[in-house]
């Protein structure tokens, strides 16, 4: 008998999402049972089951942390845009000016 | 309308009423709580297609679905005995469920070409789930065979009890003659239980099961002078091959008397109260 | 870092609001505390399928036939999920089963009682799931993340059977003189073992489940929102409550402390209500005469067709 973590898809836009767990003898089990314990509402239209022992975590998740700063990977980081457009345009101007 | 019509829907609706109350008395004590809820959504669904069939034989005859369902006599019903049978342990629960489940797909397949219209449409969702609870008998089958000499030993014994009671799933219907001739029935119940008997016994061979059990159970039906086909008895297995039929013509087994209060004294102590 | 030391950074981190996971670092009494607890709810569950699916051979029409499997299949569906919790923070699913059916650990009280016909239906899926609701929406902030999790998806079923509930109710309600007697019959039953079922004062100080915040509010806060919820709904019908009666006061609905026997609570307690030991004797029948499934499921396959 094994923990097998049951997994859900519905639509077209999202992925998969884990949603719980059962304990099955085989992977034939786990999908039967899993169809009635998580998705007997249609929870999801496509199911996955994987094996407990096949899913791996980091022991220390504080791996995970971010240390410095990354304001370069959110939009965040590029709030100024309107005081450059203004620059870019006034030094246009100048140009043009020129 | 056709008597052999409501017969053929009423008979369907009771065996899938029948099964599906006992199925649903696992519920809170399956011995896997996985499958516990499994089994109770096989239950829900059985109750849920004789719903649909009752529904159909009501509209043909000005009645309501559960008047048919819980409003009837005793000796009305047309289920086969095999589904009033108690569900004993898990290994019989199986074995009837997965014989059941076959003898389901087999006559449920032959109905897609049925020349009634809305029985057409009724077979083809029922079919849907159906493939669910074949899928979920036969993985069942298969672990418990498949597994350690205790469970596979219950499993057989149990099995060999359900088969012949099986077998009257496939009695004839009351009216099967004109079922056929007017194409209700693409395929008698004959022909029906000779697919039967090929299925299980290549099924159950490959499970490694002894086929001895079924053998025995080969009669034929023959026309009595009533027009009704009756059972040619094997000489000496007389009793045991009556034991799974009869149903269809409203002779139950000693089971059916309890289940059928049980099911239905709320319903006939308040006739006429909305729920 | 001493166990004291990481006792205070735990007790720190719960004092404001932190969650616990079940890999975190926690004290003995925590996880034994939130064990015991996720297993009583679990028992309570499983064994709480028991007296309602007495009532599914009686359903009266095909669609509360179906519609009863249905809510009890839940139930066992949520005692499916809490096992899971339980099984993570190390306890078996065997160990729990045997210590429930061997009457070594606890359920609810309210699933001690017999059910006699459909009117003990509508009052379980009206009144006793009001009542889990209500203690149940308080456990969503439980400080232990894994059972707060499950908690909403219990929670969102348990508003479905409420209104399973009351829909039965209302149609009794509205029906035959003999149907308006099984509702006021089985509330005549029930009505005590309800308010049980909260428990008496809470003791804050000395509940390590509430200074842990694995539970959130106190036993006499949840029975009054209770109280106040149901009681004038009750009474609109035209209904009757036995002891303990209650009464207005303001906006409240109040019962006098006096008016409730404790005694049947006790008796209960020791596993020795009316139903008891039948009914973990039948569970313990099937888990016993059932080995051969457990086995068959966790063996390997050993004979190759």
């Amino acid at each position: 008998m094994d923990t097998y973590e049951v997994f859900r898809r519905t639509g077209h836009k999202e992925p998969f999402t884990h949603c719980g767990a059962v304990t099955a003898s085989d992977p034939g089990m786990a999908l039967l049972l899993a169809k009635e314990c998580f998705l007997r509402r249609r929870e999801g239209e496509h199911l996955w089951v994987a094996r407990r022992s096949d899913v791996h975590s980091f022991g220390d998740e504080s791996l995970l942390q971010i240390g410095t700063d990354k304001t370069y990977r959110y939009p965040e980081g590029y709030r100024d845009v309107v005081a450059k457009r203004e620059r870019a345009r006034a030094r246009a101007a100048e140009v043009a000016a020129s | 309308m056709s008597a052999a019509l409501l017969g053929i829907v009423t008979a369907l609706g009771d065996d899938e009423l029948v099964v599906g109350h006992r199925h649903s008395e696992w519920t809170g004590f399956a011995p896997h709580i996985e499958e516990d809820v499994a089994f109770s959504s096989i239950a829900q669904d059985e109750i849920g297609h004789a719903s649909a069939y009752y529904a159909l034989a009501a509209k043909l005859t000005d009645d309501g679905a559960d008047r048919l369902a819980l409003g009837r006599d005793k000796d009305e019903y047309r289920h086969a005995i095999l589904c009033e049978r108690p569900n004993g342990d898990w290994a019989f629960t199986l074995a009837r469920h997965w014989l059941y489940d076959h003898a389901d797909a087999l006559r449920l397949e032959a109905m897609e070409e049925t020349s009634e219209a809305e029985l057409r449409g009724i077979v083809a969702k029922i079919r849907r789930e159906e493939r669910y609870h074949l899928l979920h008998a036969d993985i069942w089958m298969q672990r418990i065979a498949h597994g350690p000499v205790e469970g596979r030993r219950n499993l057989m014994d149990a099995v060999g009890r359900a088969f012949d009671d099986a077998l009257g799933l496939f009695e004839p219907f009351e009216h099967e003659a004109e079922a056929v001739a007017e194409g209700i029935l693409p395929v008698g119940s004959d022909g029906l239980r000779k697919r039967f008997l090929d299925q299980t016994s290549a099924e159950l061979d490959r499970l490694g099961f002894p086929t001895h059990m079924i053998s025995t159970a080969d009669t034929e039906f023959v026309a009595s002078s009533s027009g009704d086909l009756l059972v040619e008895e094997e000489a000496g297995d007389a009793v045991e091959h009556q034991g799974g039929l009869g149903g269809r013509s409203g002779r139950h087994s000693d089971d059916w008397s309890p289940l059928w209060d049980d099911m239905t004294k709320t319903y006939r102590e308040n006739p006429g109260a909305r729920w | 870092m001493t166990y004291e030391d990481r006792l205070e950074g735990f007790n720190e981190h719960i004092a404001s609001g932190g969650k616990v996971e079940t890999n975190d670092w926690m004290p003995d009494d925590y996880r034994l505390g939130v064990l015991k607890f996720v297993e009583m709810h679990a028992n309570s569950e499983i064994m709480g399928a028991i007296p309602e699916r007495e009532q599914i051979p009686h359903a009266p029409s095909l669609k509360r036939k179906m519609s009863l499997t249905a809510k009890v299949q839940d139930e066992v569906g949520h005692a499916q999920l809490l096992y899971r919790v339980a099984e993570d923070l190390g306890k078996s699913r065997d160990a729990m089963f045997s210590d429930l059916v061997n009457g070594r650990s606890k359920f609810h009280n309210v699933f001690h009682y017999p059910t006699r016909h459909w009117g003990d239906v509508a009052i379980i899926g009206w009144l006793i799931d009001g009542a889990a609701l209500v203690t149940q929406a308080a456990l969503l902030d439980s400080s232990y993340a894994p059972y707060s999790r499950v908690l909403k998806r219990i929670c969102a079923e348990e508003q479905l059977h409420l209104r399973h509930g009351e829909d039965i109710s209302l149609e009794l309600a509205s029906g035959t003189d003999n149907q308006r007697w099984m509702f006021q019959e089985a509330l005549n039953r029930w009505w005590l073992p309800i308010i049980h079922f909260f428990g008496p004062r809470s003791h804050p100080d000395k509940d390590l489940l509430l200074r842990w915040k694995v539970k959130t509010r106190l036993n006499e806060d949840l029975r009054q929102e209770f109280l106040d919820r149901y009681v004038p709904k009750v009474l609109e019908l035209g209904f009757t409550f036995p002891d303990p009666v209650p009464y207005a006061e303001g906006e409240h609905w109040l019962i006098r402390d006096g008016d409730i026997d404790w005694e049947p609570l006790e008796a209960v307690k020791r596993n020795q209500g009316p139903e008891t030991q039948r009914r973990l004797g039948l569970r313990k029948d099937v888990f016993d005469s059932h080995r051969w499934v457990r086995e068959a499921l966790a063996e390997p396959a050993v004979h190759a067709a």
